[in-house]
This record gives C-alpha cells, sequence and structure tokens, in this order.
C-alpha cells in the first residue's frame, strides 16, 4: 500500500500548459495596469519638474522675489502666491475645524442612534456638492452679503470669501475623518471614565478625544490639504486672475497656488512653448504637489499611528 | 455569477449606446455645398475678449444656419489669440487692436498668411461705481496719474492727485480707496488703452525709460474675462476700471461710464461719438484670417462671407458695438475678396 | 490602586461639584450647533440655487436641456454640455474602470507584499490627494501636446482629451475602493477555492470578484459622480470658454475631435456674467447638476444596499 501510485499528482493539480500561459498572461496583464498607476505618477512629477527647471532656467532669480505675482511683467513672487493660499486655507479651516470637530464630537459621544439617523446626511449631503455650487454660491451670496456688509471696505473678489467657501468644502471630510477616529476609541476608556461618575462633556474632552488625538490630527491636515488644493471657488471669489501684488489683507483680492494655475490655463493656455509666464505654471504645480504631498504624507503617518495606539 | 454578467450586460448596453448615439444623429446629412445647411468643416475663432461677443454671434447664426459645422469661438485676448494664431491653431484671430511687429515676425516666420479685416468700431469705456458720484469726467492727465506707470502703490484715489495736477490733470480726487479692475497684458484693450490715453507718450515725457513707458501700473486686479471686470466694479464703492464699450452699455446704470477729456472737452462714449470719433478712446476692432486654410476650407470661406456680409455685420450693432462707415466696410469686403481670391 | 492621571483628577473634581451640569449642557449644545450650522449653511446653499434656477427650469424646460451655448440668456441652453458630460463619463468608464480595477486586483490579488508593492500603494494613495488641477498639467502634456504628434486631434483640446483627463484623475480612487472592496472578501473564499485546485485567476474571476462587486460598483459609481463635478482640470486641456458647437458630430471619430464642455464648465462661464439672467442660468444648471449627482449617489447606495452581503 505505501509504494501504491497516488490518484492525484502534482502535475495533475497544475493543469496544462494553456491554463499555465493563459494564467501568466493574465497575471501579466494586471501587473501591466498597477504598473501603469506608476507611469502616471512618473509623468506628472517629470513633466512638473522638467518644465519648472527649463522655467528656472530663463528667469533671474531675483524674479521669484518680486514685488508680486504677475507672471506676464516677469515678477514670479513665490511668497504672494503661497502666502494668499494659506490664508484662504487658514481661513477655511477656521470654519471646517470647529464646525468639522464640534459635529464629529456630537455624533460620535452624544447622538442617539436615531438622532445620528437624521444628521450624518447632512455631512454627507454637504461632501457631495461640487466645488463650482460652492464657487457660485461665495459669487452670489457670501461676498457680497456676508464679508461686504460685515466688513464694508471690502472689495467684491476678496480672499475671505474665498476662504469661507473652501472651509465649507472641508468641513465634512474633518467631520468625517475625525468621527471615525473618534468611534475606533474603545468603549471601554468611556466606559471606565462613567463608571468614575464623569459626566458626558468630562468623558468627551478628556479621555476620548485625547485618545484619539492621532486621528483628530489627520482630519485636519487632510481637511488642509483639501483646503490647499482647492481651486474653483478661489478661480471665482478671489480675484486675482492676472496677478497679484504681495497682500495679507484678506478682504481684498489675492492670488493662491491654485488660482494661479488656473489663472494661465484660462487666460494664457493658449500661450503654450517656452515662454517663463507660461512655465510658471509648472513651477507653481510642482511646488503644489510637493505640499500636498507631504501633508498627505504626514497625515497618513497620524493616521498609522491611530491604528497602533487604537 | 449573477452580478458578473449584470455588468457584462451594463458595459455591452453602454457601447451600444455610445454607437447608436453617434450614429443616429444627423444621418441624412445634405450633401456639402447645399444652400445654406450642408457645411461640416470646423472654424476655430479665438483673440480678443472685446470682440468675442460679436464673433460669438455670427457664429451662433452660422451654426444655426450650418448645424454640421464644428465652430469654437473664444476670447483669452487680443495677445494670446495672436500667439495661437501664428502658430496655426486657430483659422481666426479677433483683435481689439492692429497686429504689432513681432507678431507680424512670428506669423511670417511660422509662413502663415493672413488678411486683416476692420468689422467694427468700439470705444473704451472707462468706469467706476455709481457710489462714487464726484467722478464725472477725466482728462488723459488724470488717467496716467491714476493708471500709468507712475501710480504704483497709489491706494487712495487722492494719492494720485498729486502726480495727476503735474501731468495736467485736474487732480480733485476724493480720498476714496482706489480698487482697479481692468484687463491685463494679454488683451488687446490694455494696449489700445495705453496708446490712446497717451500713457506712453506721458510717461516718456516724465522720464520713464522707453521699454518701462508703455505699461500701465501692475498692482491692480487684472482679469481676461470683461464680465469680471464689470462685477469687481459693480461690486465695490470706488472701483475704476476700463472695458470695451458693449460690456459698460449692457450694464445701464450698474456702472458709471466716466466722460473723457481728451482736449476738446468732455465726451461721454456713446453709439454716435463712437462713431464720429469725438470720443478720444475709439478705436477698431478687427478679424484676421488665415488665407492658407481658406483655400482648403469651404466652411471657413462661407463663414467670413458670412461675417462680412450684411446679416452676419448687423452682429456688430446686435453686441452693442458700433458700425463701421459704409465705405470702410466696402474696404474690408474688397480686401477679402481679393485675398480668397489669391 | 486607581491611577493618579489627570483622568482621575478630572473624574474627581466632577464628582465632588454637586451643581447641575451647566457647562455640559453649554457643551452639548455648542456641538449641536456645529452640526446645525453645517445644516444652516446646506440649506442656504441649496434654497439660493434653486430659488434662483427654478423660474428657468420651470419657464423653458426641456429647452434648457437640450440647447447649447448662446450669448442671449434666453436661448442657452445645458444640452451641449451635458452631452459633452456624458461622453467623457463613458471615456472615462472605458478607460479608467479596466485600468483601475486591474491594478487593484494585481495588488491585492497576485503581489507579493514587497517593498514595491507598498511603494506602489502608497503612490497611489498619494496619487488621490493631489489637488486635480496637477491633473489637468498632466492632460496638457499628454492628452493634447503629444497626442496631437499622434493622431490627428484638435490642436486646442477636443473631448478625448478632455475624457482621458478625468480618467487619470479618477483612476486612483477607482484603485482605493476596487481594493477595499476586494479586502472585504474573507480569505476563507480564496482558499477554499484553492482548495479545489482553481488557479489564481479562477478564484479571482469566479469567486472573489463576484463577491467584491457590490463594493466594487459602488466606487465606480461614485468615481463617475466625482468625474462628473470636476473642472479644474478641464481648463488646461482646452474646455470651451465661449461658444461652441460640436456641428452634429455623426461619427464617433468627430465627435471625439470636437470642440466641447462639461456641466460645470458651463455653470462656471455662466456665473461670470455679471447679468442677471446669466446668474438665473448658472443657478438652473446647478439644479441639473445636483439633480444628476443625486441620482448617481442615490443609485450606489441602493446597490450597496441591495448586493451587500454580510460576512
Amino acid at each position: 500500500m505505501a509504494s501504491a501510485k497516488p490518484i492525484v499528482t502534482a502535475a495533475d493539480l497544475r493543469g496544462g500548459s494553456a491554463r499555465r500561459r493563459r494564467e501568466t498572461a493574465i497575471r501579466g496583464s494586471f501587473a501591466i495596469a498597477a504598473g501603469l498607476s506608476i507611469v502616471i505618477s512618473a509623468i506628472i512629477i517629470l513633466s512638473l519638474i522638467g518644465n519648472a527647471i527649463s522655467f528656472l532656467r530663463q528667469i533671474d532669480l531675483s524674479w521669484l522675489v518680486a514685488g508680486g505675482w504677475f507672471p506676464r511683467s516677469d515678477q514670479f513672487s513665490i511668497a504672494t502666491v503661497f502666502v494668499g493660499t494659506f490664508i484662504v486655507a487658514g481661513v477655511a479651516m477656521l470654519i471646517a475645524v470647529p464646525l468639522g470637530l464640534g459635529a464629529a464630537i456630537y455624533l460620535s459621544e452624544y447622538a442617539s442612534a436615531r438622532a445620528r439617523r437624521t444628521l450624518k446626511p447632512v455631512i454627507e449631503l454637504l461632501a457631495g456638492i461640487p466645488s463650482i455650487v460652492v464657487g457660485f454660491f461665495a459669487l452670489t451670496l457670501i461676498s457680497p452679503d456676508i464679508v461686504q456688509r460685515l466688513f464694508p471696505s471690502a472689495t467684491f473678489f476678496n480672499l475671505l470669501a474665498a476662504g469661507i467657501g473652501v472651509g465649507i468644502l472641508s468641513t465634512p471630510l474633518v467631520a468625517t475623518v475625525a468621527e471615525d477616529a473618534l468611534r475606533a476609541v474603545p468603549q471601554s476608556l468611556r466606559e471606565g471614565a462613567y463608571g468614575l461618575g464623569a459626566r458626558r462633556r468630562l468623558t468627551s474632552t478628556r479621555v476620548v478625544v485625547p485618545a484619539a488625538t492621532s486621528g483628530i490630527v489627520a482630519a485636519v491636515i487632510l481637511g488642509f490639504s483639501r483646503a490647499v488644493g482647492e481651486t474653483m471657488v478661489v478661480l471665482m471669489v478671489a480675484g486675482g486672475t492676472g496677478g497679484s501684488s504681495f497682500t495679507i489683507n484678506a478682504l481684498g483680492p489675492g492670488q493662491t497656488a491654485t488660482g494661479a494655475m488656473a489663472a494661465l490655463a484660462v487666460g494664457t493656455d493658449q500661450v503654450k512653448g517656452s515662454s517663463a509666464a507660461f512655465q510658471s505654471l509648472f513651477f507653481v504645480g510642482l511646488l503644489l504637489f510637493v505640499v500636498t504631498f507631504a501633508l498627505n504624507v504626514t497625515s497618513a503617518r497620524f493616521v498609522r499611528r491611530a491604528r497602533r495606539h487604537g | 455569477m449573477r452580478t458578473t454578467r449584470q455588468r457584462k450586460l451594463v458595459l455591452a448596453a453602454s457601447i451600444l449606446a455610445i454607437v447608436a448615439a453617434a450614429c443616429s444623429s444627423k444621418s441624412d446629412t445634405s450633401s456639402p455645398g447645399s444652400a445654406g445647411g450642408g457645411l461640416s468643416g470646423t472654424v476655430a475663432v479665438s483673440g480678443s475678449s472685446t470682440v468675442l461677443p460679436i464673433s460669438q454671434l455670427v457664429a451662433e447664426n452660422f451654426s444655426n444656419a450650418n448645424p454640421d459645422a464644428q465652430i469654437s469661438v473664444d476670447g483669452p485676448g487680443t495677445g494670446d489669440g495672436f500667439v495661437l494664431f501664428c502658430e496655426g491653431k486657430t483659422d481666426i484671430s479677433d483683435a481689439s487692436r492692429q497686429i504689432e511687429p513681432e507678431e507680424k515676425k512670428a506669423c511670417d516666420k511660422a509662413g502663415i498668411h493672413y488678411v486683416e479685416l476692420e468689422i467694427g468700431l468700439d470705444g473704451i469705456t472707462v468706469m467706476t461705481n455709481p457710489a462714487n458720484s464726484s467722478i464725472t469726467c477725466l482728462n488723459k492727465g488724470d488717467l496716467y496719474a491714476l493708471f500709468g506707470p507712475q501710480s504704483e502703490g497709489f491706494k487712495s484715489w487722492a494719492d494720485a492727485n498729486a502726480l495727476a495736477q503735474k501731468v495736467g490733470g485736474t487732480g480733485n480726487f476724493p480720498d476714496e480707496p482706489l480698487s482697479i479692475v481692468a484687463p491685463g497684458q494679454e488683451s488687446g484693450t490694455y494696449d489700445s488703452f495705453i496708446t490712446l490715453a497717451g500713457i506712453d507718450t506721458t510717461a516718456i515725457a516724465q522720464g520713464i525709460p522707453e521699454d518701462k513707458a508703455a505699461a500701465l501700473r501692475t498692482d491692480y486686479q487684472s482679469s481676461p474675462n470683461d464680465s469680471v471686470i464689470i462685477q469687481g466694479i459693480e461690486g465695490s464703492n470706488s472701483a475704476l476700471g476700463f472695458v470695451g464699450f458693449a460690456y459698460a452699455d449692457q450694464q445701464g446704470s450698474a456702472v458709471t461710464k466716466i466722460e473723457i477729456d481728451g482736449g476738446d472737452g468732455c465726451v461721454e462714449p456713446s453709439a454716435s461719438t463712437i462713431s464720429d470719433g469725438t470720443y478720444p478712446l475709439s478705436r477698431s476692432l478687427y478679424i484676421y484670417v488665415n488665407t492658407d486654410k481658406v483655400a482648403t476650407n469651404d466652411t471657413l470661406k462661407a463663414f467670413v462671407d458670412y461675417y462680412l456680409s450684411d446679416t452676419g455685420i448687423a452682429s456688430v450693432t446686435a453686441a452693442d458695438y458700433v458700425a463701421i462707415p459704409s465705405d470702410r466696410l466696402d474696404a474690408s469686403r474688397s480686401a477679402w475678396s481679393t485675398a480668397e481670391g489669391s | 490602586m486607581i491611577a493618579r492621571d489627570a483622568t482621575a483628577a478630572a473624574v474627581g473634581s466632577g464628582l465632588r461639584s454637586g451643581k447641575r451640569d451647566w457647562s455640559g449642557r453649554l457643551f452639548a449644545s455648542a456641538l449641536l450647533g456645529s452640526l446645525l450650522a453645517a445644516l444652516v449653511i446646506l440649506v442656504a446653499l441649496l434654497w439660493e440655487v434653486v430659488a434662483k434656477g427654478m423660474p428657468v427650469l420651470t419657464e423653458r424646460g426641456v429647452d434648457f436641456l437640450a440647447a447649447g451655448p448662446s450669448s442671449l440668456p434666453a436661448e442657452a441652453g445645458i444640452g451641449a454640455a451635458l452631452a459633452g458630460s456624458f461622453v467623457m463619463i463613458i471615456i472615462v468608464t472605458v478607460v479608467a474602470f479596466p485600468i483601475g480595477i486591474g491594478a487593484a486586483v494585481y495588488l491585492e490579488e497576485y503581489a507579493r507584499d514587497t517593498w514595491l508593492t507598498r511603494a506602489i500603494a502608497t503612490n497611489v494613495r498619494n496619487l488621490a490627494g493631489v489637488p486635480s488641477i496637477v491633473y489637468g498639467i498632466l492632460g496638457l502634456v499628454l492628452f493634447v501636446e503629444a497626442l496631437n504628434r499622434v493622431v490627428d486631434i484638435r490642436d486646442l483640446g477636443s473631448l478625448l482629451s478632455g475624457g482621458l483627463t478625468l480618467s487619470v484623475l479618477v483612476l486612483p480612487i477607482v484603485i482605493i475602493t476596487t481594493s477595499e472592496a476586494l479586502r472585504s472578501v474573507p480569505r476563507s473564499l480564496r482558499e477554499a477555492a484553492f482548495g479545489v485546485g482553481a488557479t489564481r485567476w479562477e478564484t479571482i474571476r469566479y469567486h472573489v470578484l463576484p463577491a467584491a462587486a457590490p463594493g466594487i460598483l459602488t466606487g465606480t459609481v461614485l468615481s463617475l459622480a466625482r468625474a462628473f463635478g470636476e473642472t479644474a482640470p478641464l481648463l488646461l486641456v482646452g474646455v470651451s470658454t465661449g461658444f461652441f458647437s460640436t456641428g452634429g458630430a455623426d461619427t464617433i471619430e468627430r465627435l471625439l475631435r470636437s470642440p466641447y464642455s462639461a456641466v460645470p464648465m458651463q455653470i462656471l462661464n455662466w456665473s461670470l456674467f455679471p447679468n442677471p439672467a446669466f446668474k438665473s442660468l448658472a443657478a438652473a444648471g446647478i439644479v441639473v447638476m445636483m439633480t444628476i449627482l443625486l441620482l448617481v449617489n442615490g443609485v450606489a447606495i441602493w446597490l450597496r444596499n441591495r448586493y451587500e452581503r454580510a460576512w
């Protein structure tokens, strides 16, 4: 019996060569698909870097610290563009963090199941609103009826209105990620606090939120990254389409990185080729790519930390 | 397996849908060249945002008569339009100023042959918000003091008073915030404004080097989109800007059209003052047509024919600009027939 | 032994005070307030849009949905833009989904956990977070300039360039959602298939993919919704900012070469006009767009609920 031939051999299981060839071919095509994602990244990075270098070679480096961002007048003040970006993103965070975190804490710690079912869709609906709609809203309501009423000296196109619009867009992102982080906190922690007699506010603020810190930080960073990358609202209501002097006045027009790129596209997308004005598009794009990349990597690190400690 | 099969069905259905949609429309096209209906070529028009409303009206009417023609009309700015035109990417370039020597050189280098056709008249309108009621008339000195290269950094109207008085302006502006919204360097309106308001001559007289004289200040909100300029003026109490006549006129009383004193008294921009040239900032509007492409593109030929025809040229007044006198229209028409014949 | 940490100290102080928890109630109200603020913003936004847009839709109805761009507000419609969006969505479906699903299948089912695989996965995640306008740059370089040298396509950008750009934008999202759907299928399913001698592809095709299909479908539908709402990348690939006519476009080839617009782009064009009539048109366009998005999201949720299986 010990030397009887096995009924099924390994060769049988391996199957015919045609089957194996087909397997390899299919595996290969999937691998190509996966490789394409690397190819895309590579193309983005290479075209950004290549043209950015070509841009830097064409210009006098002093133009990078000029008084403003006026690509057609050879003024490429990066400071103007990024200060504008951070003003808009900063205002956006002033709105998105309180609203988003507040909503997240309420939904996670206070709301009953029924309240959650009714209120969570508010956040989900807000998340589904495309940026062009918020841009329209900023043009027709936020700027004339809110910003210009509160600050009569504000011009029609101003950074504050853009910031508020971007804040509306970032709120759902902050709320969702923060809520996930809060819900991931083990119930035992809360029960421990309640068991010692703490009330809900105390538990939420001194126990749950600190435990979910990494996740909440990730949420804020993601919201900030979204705010930095937002284009439509800025294009419509921040002004500065042709350029802007260095400004920190949120009540006036200004330029952001995304706005500068879009402006170069709408006004100048036709002016292709090697003009410095057009190639500044790639330079700003590269900087923007690097900034959002750094923000996303940092946020992912916080998410990993949350997973480890949660 | 039910879901995989369903997915295949959906995929097949959508492919069928594309094919059906693509094939079913207009399967009964009349042959090309038949009266008023069958042209199916492409026409690409780009250039001046001032001329855009005119070209758009012409294109819409032409498209209604020739539904198979692929037409596109954009208005990124006269300068940008010429860059595209001299790369051969567009068939017609709208322009609110004449082609400049460097642009001509670029076209020659690329082997592009074109014909210049004057099609209408415009008066650059300087505007302010109606709330800024003390400003009703400005002369060239004032314009230099508010817009010119030496006005960089003036944040209030009153800041410009000293300079205005120095260059012969009235110079009694109120102390209100000066927010300027105007075309940028891609725009022909920008260049025309500098020439017509004499910014460059005043600048040279003031000692600005020649290569920097034909420019405006850089610290204002510029936009290639004239609607955005209008919006900026309407939305801020003491804003200032300039734009093609049609855009300003269509806003009625929402903006104040400032009278310009070119040396003969204050003149308000209107169809009559632009037509007879008494408005100092009057200028011609042009289209430049690529004559090489006309030879091979029947649709393009028909488009320009239509543009210059009586119905087509009526678009100029329909768009709220001013018609050129009939002798100049005849000149354009004969320039075109010579060009299309060659 | 009770640990002497901040928690215990805080709790202790809470226990000791005997008053009513006003600060607690205030806090709860403040939190609820932030949710209500979000609700107010949502309602204000929708109200503004519907109030401005409904008159146009009720007066002109189908005409608005069918007409193309025009300088006259009374004749302009969203039809041409809708058609453009529709064709681009189809291009996205045909291009991005096979590649995205294939890439996800490779990463989840075939690839070993090497540094390369992890690098690809990280790379995909980062691509998903890149601002959409950067994809416009890719589209410009690849699908307008490079493509122009190979195929005779419209120099300034065409429907094909727009569709391909959106496909690349959406690709990382498709990969990520498909990966998550595949990951949710329990290992036991695969092992059972291997156990009876199935090859890896046979396992995937007959067992894993069908099981993950609801999640994949939901993800793909949601990425279509995203592609539908995006404008920024299109700005760089020649979307129309004025008037255009696709000219009947009686062959697919001509259609793909034609000038084009998309729904959000048309809304942008109209929004920038100071004339209130155009603002109403923009609002009407937004109403149409939101209705479509609502339907699409509804379909996605319905699909998820109908086909989802709890493991």
